[in-house]
């Protein structure tokens, strides 16, 4: 690929930096607007963060934001890699008929392939029967914590089965011909082999999480209001605000901030990978 | 050393593979009968409210009718009326246009990334996929900032005529066509990636030896292997965006309503269930019809080994 022109290579380049422009273009607007609140008072401050520190409702819905990611985040990994090691490694190559083959994957993809909007009015109307005749779960935060384990687990479902795929069967034979039952071979291998598809897993469903406004927000009650519905909020009342500018910032930042740290770990630990491997 | 025990052999794999199934449905158990319960459930209960009646209170109740879906048809009390069709129409249409500027953007990104050195490709590509890991409000919002009527992109806009000087780039259609574009670009080049990667290079040689070039070379070589990634990309961006709600509620307004904003409002403000609930109906409907030839035509490609449906 070497050998590609370098007229096509400087095109390539000439048409790619205005969409990296483009992707961040937005997101740069709202971090200059957060500190220049006004075009008619020009000047930097901080005023709009100020703001933010002090604002019970917006620390409590970062503080349920958070609650909601990671809890929903470590029941749906736990349910997800059971998924993804039962189908990776129960299921026979050639797909096994309906039981084993067809319905899994049908159930699995069935939270991926669904339009959000449907998604989130589907539990919405369940979980109100659901309270109209037992009483339980009223819309709020356990409510959207349900739904959102609904989404992330299938996805964690395929890290880890992507995962498994790749290893040699011979494994599982091995463990077995060395008395290990399947729950020891469950623990002692299959868990090591899949940690980082685990961890990948995991960040990724509070990734799924915190990017979740629609399904959070028909899920949601008048206790559960989280950030990305606050804001929500705040722009149908306001249209637009210092504050939603320096909140959109902040989180803007903690993305790019938490993608760079990864990405410093996992590189780090593929060279500590490498030299111990060579 | 199966050949030497024939007579056992039929009944014993019957039993191994009982308790293959057995065990698989064990490990997957929990997670497959939660989505059951949380969303195959609640999906069927919303779909049979589409055949139900709308009280005065919103809420469905028992005698069994096709009524909302004559509403959904355009029938009211006001008698017929076309605006269900036009938003389905608006619906198709935005989809299948921000579709095409996802691929028309991805194509160039993809290649720009695949052509530069091993080590900064991972950089590039997280670069190209972080803004869609904030918060789609976040994303759509910022987009507010840039589009409307006080901000200078607009003023550009109606200093060249492009729109009528009292007017800003949003609320409307294109304005839910960039949100649209922008919130589902990502999709389009993680699968596009993917396929561009494994490029057999090979291949666009042997055709520069056969003195194709430019487009020829590009459609005959590179465009095939990349057509798998690509069909992806069009699922991945077009079930969304053609169910989106936050773009067309935040940067559409009334005159550019989509599908989604229709059948929220049925749950929402003026909630009318099974009216809603036929609307979704209609959406699923379409999403399906998409998927499935989507679907079909990527088997044919031969593609999609690794996956698991």
């Amino acid at each position: 690929m070497s050998n590609i022109p370098r007229g096509v290579r400087n095109g390539l380049l000439g048409v790619s930096l205005p969409v990296y422009l483009l992707l961040y273009a937005p997101l740069a607007i709202i971090a200059v607007f957060s500190f220049a609140p006004s075009l008619h008072h020009p000047g930097l401050n901080v005023a709009a963060y100020g703001l933010l520190a002090n604002d019970p409702q917006v620390l409590a819905a970062i503080r349920r934001s958070l609650v909601l990611a990671l809890c929903s985040a470590a029941l749906g990994t736990m349910l997800g890699t059971l998924m993804g090691f039962g189908l990776s490694r129960f299921r026979p190559a050639k797909g096994g008929g309906f039981w084993v083959g067809t319905l899994p994957s049908l159930i699995i993809y069935l939270p991926i392939i669904m339009p959000s909007l449907v998604f989130g009015i589907s539990e919405m109307i369940f979980f109100n029967y659901v309270h109209q005749y037992t009483g339980l779960l009223s819309a709020g935060l356990l409510t959207m914590g349900i739904a959102h384990v609904t989404f992330q687990a299938p996805y964690v479902a395929l890290v880890v089965y992507a995962r498994l795929a790749g290893l040699d069967a011979n494994l599982f034979e091995a463990s077995h011909d060395l008395y290990a039952n399947g729950l020891k071979s469950f623990l002692y291998l299959t868990i090591p082999v899949v940690r980082p598809a685990l961890i990948g897993g995991f960040l990724l469903a509070i990734t799924l999480s915190i990017d979740d406004f629609t399904i959070s927000f028909f899920t949601a009650g008048p206790g559960s209001v989280t950030l990305p519905i606050y804001i929500y909020g705040e722009i149908a009342r306001k249209g637009s605000s210092p504050e939603i500018n320096a909140i959109g910032t902040l989180m803007i930042a903690t993305v790019i901030g938490v993608a760079l740290l990864y990405y410093v770990v996992t590189r780090q630990q593929g060279r500590i990978g490498q030299t111990s491997a060579a | 050393m199966s050949g030497l025990t024939p007579a056992i052999k039929k009944p014993r794999v019957n039993a191994e593979r009982l308790a293959t199934a057995l065990r698989l449905w064990i490990a997957a158990g929990p997670g497959l009968f939660w989505i059951i319960l949380f969303l195959l459930i609640p999906s069927a209960m919303l779909l049979a409210i589409a055949f139900l009646t709308n009280s005065d209170f919103g809420s469905p109740v028992l005698p069994l009718s096709l009524g909302s879906f004559s509403e959904v048809a355009g029938y009211g009390i006001l008698g017929w009326s076309g605006a269900n069709f036009v938003t389905l129409a608006r619906s198709l249409v935005q989809t299948g246009a921000a579709t095409s500027m996802t691929i028309l953007l991805a194509y160039p990104l993809v290649f720009f990334i695949i052509t530069r050195p091993a080590n900064l490709r991972p950089v590039l590509l997280l670069f190209a996929i972080l803004p869609s890991w904030t918060n789609q409000v976040v994303r759509t919002y910022a987009w507010m900032q840039l589009l409307n009527p006080e901000a200078p992109l607009s003023h550009i806009a109606q200093k060249l005529g492009i729109i009528p000087e009292h007017l800003g780039l949003m609320p409307g259609d294109f304005a839910v066509l960039i949100g649209l574009t922008y919130n589902y670009l990502p999709y389009m080049v993680v699968p596009l990636y993917a396929a561009a990667e494994k490029l057999d290079w090979t291949l666009v040689e042997a055709g520069r030896d056969l003195y194709a070039s430019g487009t020829k070379l590009f459609f005959n070589t590179v465009f095939p292997q990349t057509l798998p990634g690509l069909l992806s990309g069009i699922i991945l961006v077009g079930i969304p965006a053609f169910g989106d709600y936050v773009v067309p509620q935040l940067l559409g307004g009334d005159r550019a309503m989509m599908l989604g904003s229709l059948i929220a409002g049925q749950f929402t403000f003026s909630p009318n269930w099974p009216y809603g609930a036929a609307l979704t109906l209609i959406m699923l409907a379409f999403t399906c019809l998409g998927l499935v030839t989507f679907r079909r035509l990527t088997q044919r490609m031969g593609a999609g080994e690794g996956a698991m449906l």
